[in-house]
């Protein structure tokens, strides 16, 4: 199970660190508009490295986020074109979410697939709709109500960010204080004590891989509303993202390890290293070969406290 | 499980205690010399320096990535440009190309910069438009070259028009085939704009030559050995193809491969007017590729740029002329890109 | 019948389905091509095979294959001499196989992520070294590799062959082949039984490696050009090819001559929709479809097997 006390230290150390370095070397890194930033920069990937994070500590993975996140998108954008009302759109971005999510489920868990191979299929199936669906455009004619929701401030904290905030809670409830949770880290961990109890551990399982295309379908919400479009491939490589965020914060790819504050600081060190970056003009290809340096930096400081 | 631990378990050499100490002496060395190299990496200074001198100007400088070489040639305009004007250039390519989400961060980390002015080729033409917005909100003047982003306010748009381009590159290869035969086209990555542009060039050129067929569009992402196998598969299937209209030139580089490998004959055109494609140009072995001269954009977009905060005056508009560089004009256009000079401003623009 | 008995019969219907729909399927030309460009998967699935049979993952293989081939391009073209740019190449691709192992094991990380971050890493070097340009333009001597014949077979299909040959008896005849299934299916046990595992998976992630930098050659032989980013688009179809193939990512079970037939099927999906013509729009669409087939055929034999023994 996890031992938090001692896995703290760990990213935030990092993150500190990375934070202190730029705000010195980095021109108005530290500015309110620049945190600002990294918070609206980071909020999608959140939404995705929740539930990757549960998703990971149950053994898996979900290599179809960011495509399901686009075909959400182009969904949801797609019906706002034809004059559909926002929360009617928004809910069938979700339906179409969490169907891709249930369908992985049901793959890895009632078929057994190895989820590399089942949720990686589910990508190509996912992202070949999109495509077929838009012709590879981008879905534009939108209107302004779902814009204007992004771009909106409650008590100067853009909506991004609180969404990311309110999933963060939601998500932390559920894990740490619901008997559901403590099922997650049962799959991970002890999924034959489980099965003695009683529990429908399957279920549960399923709904893991459900959530997570739920909050893909969320994220196609905040990311459709931050380019006034619906595009087929712009998340795209998305969950790669969400697996380092995940992993970098401390969970472990091992059986039943999760911790959900860590992946908030995965996240927020992924978004401040590449803000960081920009902020000093580093060049691009070197930019990438530190996001590198980072991942296993990252590694080495968790694997450094796991041995003291 | 595919990142499950294998615990190497004990050293057949050392005994534990030795072992253990190895190790965290190796983890610590490791962590110190990354920490040092990112440390080094990010006091790389930016590709141009401020000379210094009167204007001092910082542009910064979007292109979509790091893989097409024509957005090098624009990246090396733009800094020879500003060389020129005593400016300074800062370029932003996302680490994934022709990333919406990515260049839409940039934005924003470029606003905290302050930087005078912006030259801006849009990964997408509509996603990019709330980036333009952010840049106008902030009082930043955007210079947009290349591709034309659709909204927001610029300052001046100056480029050319893909489709335009793809119509006339496609039209010279029909014309040399004398309205007849067959052709296919390879198109580029689903999701892209560059793509359909060309795309739906071709085909309006097509129009133009009822008796020439079309025996089939199909996708090669841009990429050359991608260009090469689909290149391969349809000369399988189609024993007669004179034609090959490539969506790019590192496609039409691959197509020709495929060619030469099957030791077959047809005429390739392509887009982008890379140095490579210029020598397939000189060797015979390249039609023509269409050209839109990314150099002088990254030029006059810049010096647009600085002219513009300087109060001289710029354009609105400008479209540059459409080169469909084949055996005959390519003289000037296969000189090494850091040796060519940015051409002066009032030879090209005129009387603006 | 055993597993690669089952995929061999797949491949056949597959090659049944594409002869009856298209004309131009069933010729040697086009057999030929397929089998080409099932090589260069092959390649550097080959090596990704023994890597993920130790239970592991090297998700490098594409920016490594990319490294080595820019990096052999320039020996070529500094030094004119091929053997040296071959060298250069696939002594790329080992060292950076060599830290990658020396990352599982001496320092612990995690395959999966930690050579993930290697991936990032190679490719930044790539990009920086390449600064944009392309390296073009090699002797025949050397595009031969790649596109060349013997004895009207493809040099790339030889290359395979060969690499299968030699591969088979090392993982099927030779005790350190026997020893990476061992500790795929149970490290524990197999260090137990007192196999060096450590050695064995620095091992593993080396030849990795190696076949990456050679693969590298192979295609920079076959494009006669190399830029930075060249390995980006390989890098799932190669780990598609080894699963498709019937190894397993817990480890412990697979075989080469599964991922060559893995490498032949992706390859044929995509032979098939250039020859039938299908719209680039459907065929990220299909390739996802065909690989959900092939591995929920894979599960449900396996788990038939397993109810059955």
């Amino acid at each position: 199970m996890a031992d938090t006390r001692r896995r703290i230290p760990g990213i935030a150390w990092l993150l500190a660190t990375l934070i202190l370095f730029f705000s010195i070397f980095g021109t108005r890194f530290a500015s309110a508009p620049n945190l600002i930033n990294i918070g609206n920069q980071s909020s999608i990937l959140m939404l995705l490295a929740l539930p990757m994070t549960l998703i990971i500590m149950t053994e898996g993975l979900d290599l179809s986020m960011g495509a399901v996140l686009g075909l959400s998108g182009v969904v949801l954008a797609l019906l706002l074109v034809n004059g559909h009302a926002l929360p009617l759109a928004f809910a069938a971005a979700l339906g179409v979410g969490t169907l891709f999510g249930f369908a992985n489920g049901v793959l890895v868990v009632a078929l057994g697939m190895p989820p590399f191979v089942a949720t990686l299929g589910m990508l190509g199936v996912a992202q070949g709709i999109a495509l077929a669906m838009t012709n590879g455009e981008s879905v534009s004619g939108i209107g302004s109500v779902l814009p204007r929701i992004y771009a909106s401030r409650w008590m100067g904290i853009p909506f991004a960010i609180l969404v990311a905030v309110t999933a963060y809670a939601v998500f932390h409830f559920l894990l740490y204080h619901t008997r559901i949770g403590t099922y997650v880290f049962a799959i991970g961990g002890n999924r034959e004590a489980l099965l003695l109890a009683g529990v429908p551990a399957k279920r549960y399982h399923v709904l893991i891989y459900a959530i997570g295309g739920l909050m893909a379908g969320a994220g196609a919400f905040l990311l459709t509303g931050r380019m006034s479009v619906g595009h087929p491939t712009a998340a795209v490589g998305m969950e790669f993202d969400a697996m380092v965020a995940v992993i970098v914060g401390g969970t472990k790819l091992e059986r039943g390890n999760g911790w959900l504050p860590g992946t908030v600081l995965g996240v927020l060190t992924v978004g401040v290293l590449k803000n960081g970056l920009n902020v000093m003009a580093v060049p691009s290809s070197l930019q990438i070969a530190s996001i590198g340096m980072l991942v296993i930096v990252a590694l080495l400081i968790d694997t450094l406290r796991g041995r003291s | 499980m595919t990142g499950g631990k294998v615990d190497p378990g004990e050293s057949e050499i050392l005994n534990g205690m030795e072992r253990n100490l190895l190790m965290n002496i190796s983890i610590r060395m490791t962590s110190i010399l990354m920490v040092l190299a990112l440390f080094l990496v990010s006091c790389t200074k930016p590709h141009v320096e401020n000379s210094g001198k009167t204007g001092g100007e910082s542009i910064a400088v979007f292109t979509k990535n790091q893989t097409n070489p024509y957005f090098q040639t624009v990246r090396l305009g733009a800094e020879n440009a500003a060389r020129q004007m005593n400016a300074a250039v800062v370029q932003y390519i996302p680490t994934v190309s022709d990333s919406i989400t990515e260049q839409l961060s940039e934005i924003e980390d470029a606003i905290i910069k302050r930087p005078g002015a912006v030259v801006f080729i849009p990964v997408n033409s509509k996603a990019m438009i709330p980036g333009i917005e952010k840049l106008n909100a902030a009082g930043i003047p955007v210079v947009n070259v290349t591709d034309r982003v659709l909204g927001g306010q610029i300052v001046s748009f100056m480029g050319c028009d893909e489709t335009k381009l793809a119509v006339n590159t496609g039209r010279f290869l029909l014309q040399k085939m004398n309205g007849r035969g067959n052709v296919v086209i390879l198109e580029g990555r689903g999701g892209s704009e560059n793509s359909v542009n060309r795309v739906a060039g071709y085909r309006k050129a097509l129009e133009e030559f009822p008796n020439v067929k079309l025996l089939a569009s199909q996708p090669a992402d841009f990429q050359r050995v991608q260009a090469l196998q689909v290149t391969e598969n349809l000369l399988q299937s189609y024993p007669q193809i004179d034609g090959i209209l490539a969506a790019n030139d590192s496609m039409a580089l691959g197509a020709i491969e495929a060619l030469d490998a099957a030791r077959r004959k047809s005429l390739v055109v392509g887009i982008n007017g890379t140095l490579e494609a210029i020598d397939a140009i000189k060797a015979g072995k390249l039609l023509a590729t269409g050209d839109c001269d990314g150099f002088r954009h990254g030029c006059l977009g810049t010096m647009a740029a600085v002219r513009h905060l300087r109060n001289l005056p710029v354009p609105k508009e400008f479209i540059f002329s459409l080169t469909v560089i084949d055996s005959t004009n390519y003289a000037g256009m296969d000189v090494p890109y850091e040796q060519r000079m940015c051409p002066k401003w009032e030879s090209i623009v005129k009387d603006k | 019948m055993s597993s690669v008995a089952w995929r061999l019969l797949g491949v056949l219907l597959l090659c049944v389905v594409l002869a009856l729909s298209s004309s131009a399927f069933l010729t040697v030309g086009n057999l030929l091509n397929v089998l080409r460009q099932a090589s260069l998967i092959f390649l550097i699935a080959a090596g990704l095979t023994f890597v993920i049979l130790s239970a592991g993952l090297d998700l490098s293989i594409g920016a490594n294959l990319g490294l080595s081939a820019c990096l052999a391009a320039a020996a070529i073209k500094a030094t004119g001499s091929i053997s040296i740019g071959i060298a250069a190449g696939v002594a790329c691709g080992t060292t950076i196989g060599i830290l990658n192992g020396l990352l599982i094991t001496t320092l612990r990380l995690p395959p999966f992520i930690a050579i993930y971050g290697m991936l990032w890493m190679v490719y930044g070097i790539n990009y920086w070294a390449m600064a944009g340009n392309t390296i073009y333009g090699f002797p025949e001597s050397f595009r031969v590799i790649g596109s060349g014949y013997f004895m009207g077979i493809p040099i790339p299909v030889l290359l395979m062959v060969l690499c299968l040959i030699v591969g088979s008896v090392f993982t099927r005849y030779t005790t350190w082949g026997h020893e990476i299934y061992a500790i795929g299916a149970n490290p524990e046990v197999a260090r137990l039984s007192g196999i060096p595992v450590r050695r064995r998976l620095i091992m593993v992630y080396t030849l990795s490696g190696a076949m990456s930098g050679l693969a590298g050659i192979v295609y920079l032989a076959r494009l006669n050009s190399a830029e930075a980013g060249i390995g980006e688009p390989l890098l799932l179809p190669a780990i598609a090819a080894v699963l498709i193939g019937g190894t397993s990512l817990f480890g412990g079970v697979g075989s080469l001559s599964g991922a060559l037939i893995g490498a032949v099927i992706l390859t044929l999906v995509l032979n098939g929709m250039n020859l039938l013509t299908i719209s680039g729009n459907w065929q990220p669409l299909i390739t996802g479809v065909i690989l959900l087939l092939a591995a929920g055929i894979d599960t449900v034999a396996r788990k038939w097997n397993e109810s059955r023994a």
